[in-house]
């Protein structure tokens, strides 16, 4: 890919846990491969259930990946263990979607704050207080905000001081988890708009995990897109919103729905067929091919590997070229495959 | 309108005691819904679309009375005021529920097709072999695949599109005249969203349904509504079409929250467009227009005296801001 | 601090009873050395089997002791066995309960075997086995009851740590890189505590109840200590001709009982709220209607 050094590598990454049924396991994320250059904010969209967030935990430590490399700043977090790994592992910071649990309810928001200052050793009282001064108004909230209770600030003021606190710690890597989904519409944006401001004023790299695709168009110059645990498609936001190129893209996009009525009249909804299968036991071969219309016989017998169309433009599709070339996605009518919806 | 007016709701206010304090979410609220016409209620949480469905219908969770003022009329039965035993053979009956979380509001313990059947039993009176053959109906109306293993199916088994599903499909079971919905669509993906709003499109079409559809999403409003109510801290702000609210909105808040929304031609790495401030907290009612300190436009009464929701230039608008109603006769406002 | 400040916020909403009667208890067994009108241990033989008088209110017992200055003592140690019990139990339980749900693996699988073992005997029969081995004494009955206890309070502190270990909020700070002993020390202990505290008033009476047990039995508090059960032991051969020295320790005890019971109950149920009173129902209207007229 591009010669910029990348701050964050991910390789070949694995995480599974164990399946309800017995003795099964479910791989969450399947040999997944992402990088994030310094500053850049990079989109993972997928349905809920294709491991994207499991991806962002394990990146930071919340899950144990099986396999795979996670390297930052070319260092392999893999070859690192218990206080070395904590302290080079600080520099990824995570956003949650619910800003309300991700503080203890019982610390007032300076002390929050405070916590995280002690945590990377800064325990001069007046250090803490000029920092924690520093990064609420970093965040845009006023420095009254301190003595408060998370109970007391509204949605938005949460995940402003949540983002604050991870910003502490001087991260170069945020990673933020469907971080305004639980925001309301008015609020969305003024927290959208600081991540902006933040990745371009500290140089913060961010994935920025989201299901809403249009905020991701937005935020994001690259987007990977995910289904049932692998990268099905990359490139720039351009790329893949513009000249989307695996079926699985062109699928989600179409179903975004448009807030103009007129639009809405006339838009043909995309019938994907049934429901995303259980990762338990995921369809072999394309693991999209169950409910693809474009899926032939030759998509169950091997997992299509990653077709470059562009510059950094990628689908793993076996028609990737083709689609791209003819901007139609093939639709064999005739012999579809048996259809396995063991949803 | 030319279809029968089933659901009309005037001047209706909701206050909310509990233990620790009194609120009033809902604050003079009006509108009407015709059979098989979908209104959508918009609004952000806090203010009062749900409280304003639901609290009528006397689901509210327990600790908190309920005081209601105004008028609803469900085809010439007044609800406010009602009591409860009547109120429950409405609830399922000919008004049906759907909720947010499916999960929640199904049985863990019990297959899906006796929680269908249960609803026939309830509200019309069917035998248990008649209820279970009519779940087997039911589910195939609402397209579920495989309908008669998914009747010995429990919840947990199922994924969230298919329990909307089921939810949808006990909530239509007794042929209800009036299907709330809140936020029917918020927690499932894209694609599934789609489906289900297709779904309801076609159900309302099939037994003529009036749907109250609650909802944060302008894309789910602009995919199924016909009227949209935009809601601001417990009182309407802007009332009418849904063609000409959603393209052409004239109270600042509509116009704030539809140009909020991301657009395809929005440069990436743009900045979002959006509304300063936060909605205020719930509480006593708020003097003037709630939006005004939000608001690019306001101008000193908008503080004090409490604007009207009148019709604007387009009749069948009508919107509650003094300021665009000056300019009235001077064409549609224009932003600045 | 906080914790204590959180259980008083718990206790303010619970039913009236249970808190007389479990205040009346606790304040008795703190005080009681000042509140004896006697000396509960003062034997009068002249003065045996006598009924409600003046200088005795509720009369003496068969070797002539002021009953009610031994009820009161009783309550004591009550008060002071089941704080020992439960403080031995909880402090061997938390730990090994958090220890379990902030490890995880193979730790919380083979300290949970232990627990279950442990649960799978009944209190009574471990703290019997327990004494039948050690013999009696004040100290055995303590220690035996701890060991019969600690299980259950380890079972609920796991469940509870788990819990908080999975908030994102534990979470957060181990992605900011906190210190196992900082995220132990000051967030999953003390929120563990809180929680299990509160679950332990429900097991409070029936240790107290045990306490009394095991003295019945006499192989609990040896006499002359002054404690319900042995009242009851004592009375039992002249339940005929003054049965009020039975019922009287049995009364207080049930009552001690049943109000940790209740109070229990009503924590487990503290998260349905309760209906608002008229009163306050008024004031809110009142608050309401004042708003339409504006």
């Amino acid at each position: 890919m591009s010669s910029t050094k990348s701050v964050l590598r991910v390789e070949n990454l694995v995480t599974r846990f164990k399946s309800v049924e017995r003795g099964k396991w479910v791989k969450a994320v399947d040999g997944v491969s992402i990088e994030l250059r310094p500053g850049e904010i990079v989109g993972l969209v997928g349905e809920s259930g294709c491991g994207k967030s499991t991806l962002g935990r394990s990146i930071v430590g919340l899950e144990r990946p099986q396999s795979g490399r996670i390297l930052l700043d070319d260092i392999d977090l893999s070859g690192l263990g218990g206080r070395k790994l904590r302290e080079t592992r600080r520099a990824i910071q995570y956003v949650f979607q619910d800003p309300y649990a991700s503080l203890n309810d019982r610390q007032t928001i300076g002390e929050a704050i405070t916590e995280a200052l002690v945590i990377i050793g800064i325990h001069d009282r007046t250090r803490q207080r000029r920092r924690v001064h520093e990064l609420l108004d970093q965040v845009g909230l006023p420095d009254t905000v301190a003595e408060r209770y998370p109970r007391e600030l509204s949605g938005g003021q949460r995940q402003r001081v949540a983002i604050a606190r991870s910003l502490a710690v001087e991260p170069r890597v945020l990673i933020c988890d469907e971080p305004v989904s639980a925001l309301d519409l008015s609020i969305r944006s003024q927290v959208m708009n600081l991540f902006l401001t933040l990745q371009k004023d500290l140089g913060v790299a961010c994935l920025f995990i989201a299901h809403d695709l249009a905020l991701v168009r937005q935020a994001a110059s690259r987007v990977y897109v995910m289904y049932l645990g692998k990268i099905v498609e990359q490139g720039t936001s351009l790329d893949v919103y513009e000249r989307p190129t695996h079926p699985y893209t062109r699928a989600l996009l179409a179903s975004i729905p448009s807030a103009d009525p007129r639009i809405e009249a006339t838009r043909e909804v995309p019938a994907l067929l049934g429901d995303i299968p259980s990762p338990t036991n995921p369809p072999s071969g394309c693991r999209f091919r169950t409910r693809c219309p474009s899926a032939v016989e030759a998509c169950a017998v091997a997992e299509p590997p990653t077709v470059w169309v562009g510059p950094g433009h990628g689908a793993a599709c076996i028609f990737a070229a083709q689609i791209r070339a003819t901007e139609v996605v093939p639709q064999p009518e005739p012999q579809r495959l048996p259809q396995q919806l063991s949803a | 309108m030319a279809s029968k007016e089933i659901l009309r709701v005037s001047d209706l206010c909701v206050d909310l005691f509990t233990q620790r304090s009194v609120i009033r979410p809902v604050d003079g609220v009006s509108y009407s819904v015709a059979a098989g016409e979908t209104l959508a209620i918009v609004g952000e949480s806090g203010s009062g679309k749900t409280v304003l469905n639901f609290a009528p219908l006397g689901l509210m969770p327990t600790g908190v009375n309920v005081d209601l003022s105004g008028s609803i009329l469900f085809n010439d039965t007044e609800l406010v005021g009602i009591a409860e035993p009547a109120l429950r053979k409405l609830r399922g009956g000919s008004i049906g529920t759907i909720f947010q979380d499916p999960m929640s509001a199904l049985n863990p313990a019990r297959t899906i097709g006796r929680q269908i059947a249960e609803v026939s039993e309830l509200h019309m009176g069917l035998s248990s072999s008649q209820a279970e053959s009519r779940a087997l109906d039911l589910l195939k109306l609402v397209r579920m695949s495989d309908p008669d293993a998914r009747l010995k199916q429990y919840p947990h088994e199922l994924s969230g599109g298919l329990r909307q599903r089921v939810m949808i499909a006990i909530a239509v079971a007794a042929e209800p005249q009036l299907l709330i919905a809140d936020e029917p669509t918020t927690a499932l993906d894209v694609t599934v969203q789609a489906q289900i709003i297709a779904l309801l499109k076609d159900l309302q079409k099939r037994l003529n349904m009036a749907i109250v559809l609650i909802t944060h999403d302008m894309g789910v409003v602009a995919g199924i509504a016909s009227r949209v109510a935009v809601m601001y801290a417990g009182r309407v702000a802007e009332y009418g079409p849904v063609g000409d609210v959603l393209v052409e909105p004239r109270h600042p808040y509509t116009m704030g929250l539809i140009d909020a929304i991301p657009r395809a031609d929005d440069a990436p790495g743009s900045l979002f467009r959006g509304l300063p401030g936060a909605p205020p907290i719930l509480g006593a009612p708020i003097p003037g227009c709630a939006f005004a300190p939000r608001c690019h436009a306001a101008i000193e009464s908008c503080h004090i005296t409490r604007p009207a929701l009148v019709s604007t230039v387009q009749p069948l608008v009508s919107a509650a801001c003094p300021i665009i109603n000056k300019h009235n006769h001077g064409g549609a406002y224009v932003q600045h | 601090m906080k914790f204590l400040r959180e259980f008083l916020s718990y206790t303010s909403s619970l039913p009236r009873l249970a808190i007389w009667a479990v205040g009346t208890f606790l304040f008795l067994g703190i005080f009681a050395p000042w509140l004896t009108p006697h000396d509960p241990n003062a034997q009068n033989l002249l003065q045996a089997h006598l009924g409600p008088s003046f200088a005795h209110w509720l009369g003496t017992d068969h070797v002539g002791r002021d009953t009610l200055s031994r009820l009161i003592l009783s309550a004591r140690t009550s008060v002071v066995g089941m704080t020992l019990v439960l403080v031995l139990a909880l402090s061997v339980g938390v730990t090994i309960g958090t220890v379990a749900g902030y490890r995880r693996g193979w730790v919380e699988e083979g300290l949970m075997r232990i627990v279950d073992v442990g649960l799978a005997m009944p209190s009574l029969i471990v703290a019997l086995a327990v004494i039948g081995i050690f013999g009696t004494g004040y100290w055995n009955m303590i220690l035996a009851l701890a060991l019969a206890w600690w299980p259950g309070s380890a079972r609920i502190s796991r469940a509870v740590a788990v819990n908080v270990m999975n908030r994102p909020h534990i979470e957060s700070l181990r992605v900011l890189g906190a210190s196992p002993a900082r995220i132990y020390f000051h967030h999953l202990l003390p929120a563990t505590l809180g929680a299990v505290l509160v679950y332990a008033t429900a097991d409070a009476g029936a240790v107290a109840l045990a306490i009394a047990t095991l003295s019945f039995l006499g192989l609990g508090i040896q006499p002359p200590t002054p404690e319900w059960g042995q009242m009851l032991v004592d009375a039992l051969p002249y339940l005929e001709s003054s049965p009020r020295q039975v019922i009287l320790p049995g009364l207080a005890l049930t009552l001690a009982v049943i109000g940790f019971n209740l109070l229990g109950e009503s924590i487990a149920l503290n998260r349905v709220p309760t209906p608002l009173s008229r009163k306050i129902l008024r004031q809110r209207r009142i608050t309401a209607a004042a708003w339409k007229k504006a």
